[in-house]
């Protein structure tokens, strides 16, 4: 073919430009350390990397999230525990003054350390986090949860519990309500609860109690009442005869799913009241024994409602424990729900930086060489280029 | 021997020429356009000699320009392509990394946004929190601002560089209609006006590389030039102007017209090619469905988090304001319409936006609505009054005044959405991160029934802050607000004044539960989590396209594009290049050949000269024999 000697300089030009090029973009992308240098490189490795560096983002901050939960959680942990330790403290006290050797003065000395106790607990539950916010109050974070009036315990904070993202689809509550942790406790067994009418005269004592057939308890309030030396009878809220039956000390009464048992010497008018489980605070039932221990002892009667007072306050008290338990338990739980899920969080996290290095990392072996290929091949062309344009007729001329 | 002279005569002559003509191709060795021309050498007829005829020398019958016609087209229409794909690529590559670069692109911004409302929902009653996501809001609010204002300065980008082109288009046809003139007063004279027909050609060339151009040679030499569909630019001496002009809806955006003897005629959409193509396919292909699909993403995002904002309450008690202010579709009047008609739109269902440009136009009995960029007709429901309005779409259009038969109107759902994108909450109290109301269990209750959180399913309820109590006067019947009986079955969902709950359980006769408005919970994050929920789900295209993909998409699709017309670039500068090689294997200068023809012709020239003094000493000869 004829060649012109300006298209032989053009050409020659234009192969050293387009090697040029492509050697800045090696140069860029060495630079960089990217391999896709804007989104038209490989439009869809960017739109993938897009979709990857959202989910970093997201999980990031999984994290962070995560980080708060923990906290959150560990310092209702040491809450609870410290509440733990209380009711544990109050249990040993009644159990304790629950015995024929204390006299009314170290009983009183026990009633003291149990209000001692009370107010502890007040504190605790009215305890506030590292922000300044109440720590039982529910989503009420400024208002204080727990307010006394006398012997009347109040709760003011709502029954909210707030979630946290921790990971994708995936919230856990930071934290539980006053309410749950210190009011909704049931009293008795669950089911029911039993007490000794205030004016008995007799020494009945009530022991505990339990559902023998749940499908015939209907949650009525029954009435045990002595009508007559060792016979009684059980009226229900309505005044209707349930059951009648002649008694001895250590029997079990049972009537309508439930029973319990009875010792002492009863006396004729003496009651004994059954009423359905109901939510009693932390703070009465503790209130409560304190004020059983507190009364003075005179006769074998007063000994028996002492007694009776101290046995429910027991019974009362390990509900209470048994809810501080169980709360913590679930604090453990989200604890151990939110640890694997950062580490689920960190194992996508890794695959994710995994294939964003994959989609968007340079080579450097690949563009190293390629580089140098380039280079030398530019070298080439621009020698080549100055020994063709250097050849010509006229220089012979 | 006079004749032997002038025979001589003759080729000293001729040779002169050629070297004049090979010192003309050196010269223009390097002018762009330029054809090599070469001497075409013919005999001169001799006068008969007794019965034989001498030649009588030679001759230059005509200086031929080497050119190959189809080849100069072929050139015409390879740097048509080129120029086209290289207007397209120039700022295709720059919206192309605007849209990605993680300083610029929207990506980082929605991100941070929605990482500071996980923050707030971590910790709802923090003022600094609250006040960081308003500054997270104000800052996206700005990146909205700054990308639609980044591709509006494409926009005046590309209205300026059409200008531009539509003056070198009438400069150079102008230019052209001057050659032509040249070359029809030389047509006489026999010889081609080589020169004449390069600097032609040339000018033709350069016109290729604005638009795509159709050409025809006349008898008298001189070229018509055709553009568009058909529409002449120059015709002989004469020139029709192309001119800009202001768009029908929106006199910012330029049109393309040529100016005929029956007044400007839009030819917007028949010029394709050279860079005028490509700046008009840059706008219609890339710019306005960038511009759309910005506008579509922050539509959707405004008013998606702004319901979700509605549906919480803030720290003050209120149920939550509009966090985002987004324009409602523009609506823009055509500058032919002579009635007095009016509409106003409005997005209503996200799902079905577009943020596509829509033609509104009434023809004296009803309206209809047409996709701006392909026709299509788009049907509605409806019948345009405020309680019935227009709905195609997701935009609902609402009409007034009293139009006349053949105006028209253009809608647009997504155009310019971006820039109108501000934030509105400045009082980090505002910021609605709670639910507004809350369920209770009530402290008296035998039954061990659990009531759910309550959740929003209508925040507009009237009564929705008003408290309600469900009260059992059964295990399987309940009341609210001490009337009614609604049987229970457990795990039953009830909706009252707005708001929903479940209660699972079993309840005893006299348990109570209470729905009551969520006032001074600081600490309730129910709304803020919903809220940074919108991150990951669908809104767009039926409720698939989260906001993050729908932004992503665009990405994807402007990069695909760039990638494309990067890709047809490359190929289009091989083909000019390789058609450039031929012509100019053709028609170019090849110095070492004029150097050979230089010494040809010299060589020639002297051997002429030789015969000369051959003819001299013949004549000396003659003259030293018969002067004796």
């Amino acid at each position: 073919m004829r060649v012109s000697t300006a298209s032989a300089y053009i050409n020659g030009i234009s192969a050293i430009q387009r090697l040029q090029e492509a050697l800045d973009f090696a140069q860029r992308q060495i630079s960089t350390g990217r391999r896709i240098l804007a989104p038209s490189d490989d439009p869809i490795a960017s739109a993938r990397s897009l979709e990857l560096r959202e989910s970093l983002s997201r999980l990031n901050q999984f994290d962070r999230n995560a980080g708060i939960a923990t906290n959150r959680l560990s310092q209702e942990e040491a809450g609870l525990s410290s509440v733990g330790n209380v009711l544990q403290r109050v249990r040993e006290l009644t159990l304790q003054a629950n015995n024929a050797t204390q006299s009314d003065e170290t009983r009183a000395l026990i009633a003291i350390e149990m209000r001692e106790q009370l107010d502890h607990l007040v504190q605790l539950a009215n305890q506030k986090d590292g922000t300044g916010r109440y720590l039982f109050s529910g989503n009420l974070g400024d208002v204080q949860p727990v307010t006394r009036m006398g012997s009347t315990f109040a709760y003011n904070g709502d029954q909210g519990q707030r979630f946290i993202q921790v990971g994708e689809g995936r919230q856990v509550a930071d934290g539980d309500p006053g309410s749950a942790i210190f009011f909704q406790i049931r009293n008795g067994n669950g089911v029911f609860s039993t007490a000794a009418a205030a004016a008995n005269t007799g020494t009945g004592l009530l022991g505990t109690g339990s559902v023998v057939d749940p499908t015939q308890y209907d949650q009525d309030q029954y009435t045990l009442r002595f009508i007559g030396p060792g016979n009684y009878e059980v009226v229900d809220s309505l005044g209707g005869i349930v059951t009648t039956g002649s008694y001895q000390s250590g029997d079990t009464v049972a009537f309508r799913g439930i029973e319990f048992s009875l010792s002492g010497q009863p006396a004729t008018g003496d009651e004994f009241v059954v009423s359905p489980s109901q939510y009693q605070s932390v703070f009465a039932t503790i209130d409560n024994i304190a004020t059983a221990l507190e009364r003075s002892i005179t006769d074998d009667a007063s000994r028996a409602a002492m007694t009776n007072g101290a046995n429910a306050g027991l019974i009362d008290i390990d509900q209470a424990l048994g809810k501080v338990l169980d709360i913590r338990t679930q604090v453990g739980s989200r604890l151990a729900v939110t640890e694997s899920q950062v580490d689920s969080n960190g194992a996508y996290a890794l695959i994710a930086q995994e294939t964003l290095a994959e989609i968007e990392d340079l080579d450097y072996a690949e563009a190293i060489s390629r580089l140098s290929l380039q280079v030398s091949t530019l070298e080439a062309a621009q020698q080549s280029f100055i020994r063709t344009q250097s050849l010509s007729l006229f220089n012979y001329f | 021997m006079p004749d032997l002279l002038n025979t001589s005569l003759t080729g000293l002559l001729a040779f002169q020429r050629a070297l004049q003509v090979t010192s003309h191709n050196i010269a223009n060795a390097n002018t762009p356009g330029y054809s090599r021309q070469v001497p075409e050498f013919s005999t001169r007829v001799g006068s008969g000699a007794g019965n034989t005829y001498v030649g009588g020398g030679t001759q230059i019958a005509t200086i031929r320009r080497i050119y190959d016609s189809l080849l100069g087209e072929q050139l015409q229409t390879s740097t048509t392509s080129q120029a086209r794909f290289s207007a397209l690529d120039s700022l295709a590559g720059r919206i192309d990394s605007l849209l990605a670069d993680a300083d610029t692109g929207l990506n980082t911004g929605l991100q941070s946004l929605f990482n500071a409302v996980q923050d707030v929902s971590n910790d709802p009653a923090s003022i600094p929190t609250r006040q960081a996501l308003i500054g997270e809001a104000t800052g996206l609010a700005n990146r909205f601002h700054m990308l639609d204002n980044r591709l509006g300065e494409f926009e005046t980008e590309v209205n300026g560089r059409l200008s531009l082109a539509v003056d070198d288009i009438n400069r150079i046809a102008s230019a052209i209609a001057d050659v032509n003139d040249q070359i029809s007063r030389t047509n006489g004279a026999g010889q081609p006006p080589n020169d004449l027909l390069d600097q032609r050609d040339n000018y033709v060339l350069e016109l290729s590389g604005l638009v795509s151009v159709s050409t025809i040679i006349q008898d008298d030499g001189s070229m018509n030039v055709f553009v568009g569909s058909g529409q002449s630019l120059v015709m002989s001496g004469n020139t029709v102007q192309l001119g800009v002009r202001g768009s029908e809806f929106d006199p910012t955006r330029v049109n393309i017209v040529i100016e005929g003897s029956g007044g400007a005629v839009p030819l917007d959409t028949s010029l394709t090619g050279g860079a005028l193509g490509g700046l008009l396919e840059f706008r219609s292909r890339m710019l306005d469905p960038a511009q759309q699909s910005l506008g579509q993403t922050a539509v959707a995002f405004a008013q998606r988090l702004n319901e979700q904002h509605a549906s919480g309450m803030d720290l003050r008690g209120n149920l939550g304001g509009a966090l985002f202010a987004v324009d409602p579709p523009d609506v823009l009047y055509s500058s032919n319409n002579s009635g007095s008609g009016t509409a106003s739109a409005s997005v209503t269902d996200l799902g079905m936006l577009t943020g596509s440009d829509y033609l509104f136009e009434y023809d004296g009995a009803a309206y209809t609505l047409t996709r701006a960029d392909n026709g299509q007709t788009i049907p509605m429901t409806g019948s345009g009054s405020a309680a019935d309005p227009f709905v195609a779409e997701g935009i609902s259009i609402e009409i007034g005044g009293a139009p006349v038969a053949g105006d028209r109107l253009m809608i647009r759902t997504g155009h310019g959405a971006a820039g109108s994108v501000q934030n509105l909450i400045s009082d980090p109290r505002a910021i609605a991160l709670a639910a507004p109301t809350r369920s209770q269990i009530s402290n008296a209750n035998i039954g061990d029934a659990s009531i759910s959180p309550a959740t929003v399913v209508d925040a507009s309820d009237p009564g929705l802050l008003a408290s309600s109590v469900i009260e059992f006067t059964s295990p399987t019947n309940y009341s609210i607000n001490g009337a009614g009986s609604f049987s229970y079955t457990d795990g039953d969902q009830i909706v009252i004044n707005g708001s929903l709950v479940a209660i699972s359980g079993v309840p005893a006769v006299g348990d109570k539960f209470t729905i009551e408005a969520n006032y001074g919970a600081s600490g309730d994050n129910s709304n803020g989590l919903l809220m940074a929920n919108l991150q990951s789900v669908g809104v767009l295209d039926g409720g698939t396209i989260s906001i993050n993909e729908s932004y992503g998409q665009l990405v994807a699709s402007v990069g695909g594009a760039t990638s494309q017309i990067q890709a047809n670039l490359d190929a289009q500068n091989v083909v000019l290049a390789n058609t450039q090689d031929a012509v100019m294997s053709k028609s170019g200068v090849n110095l070492d050949e004029e150097a050979a023809n230089l010494i040809r012709y010299q060589q020639a020239y002297q051997a002429v000269a030789q015969v000369i003094a051959v003819t001299s000493t013949l004549f000396e000869t003659l003259i030293n024999a018969t002067g004796r």
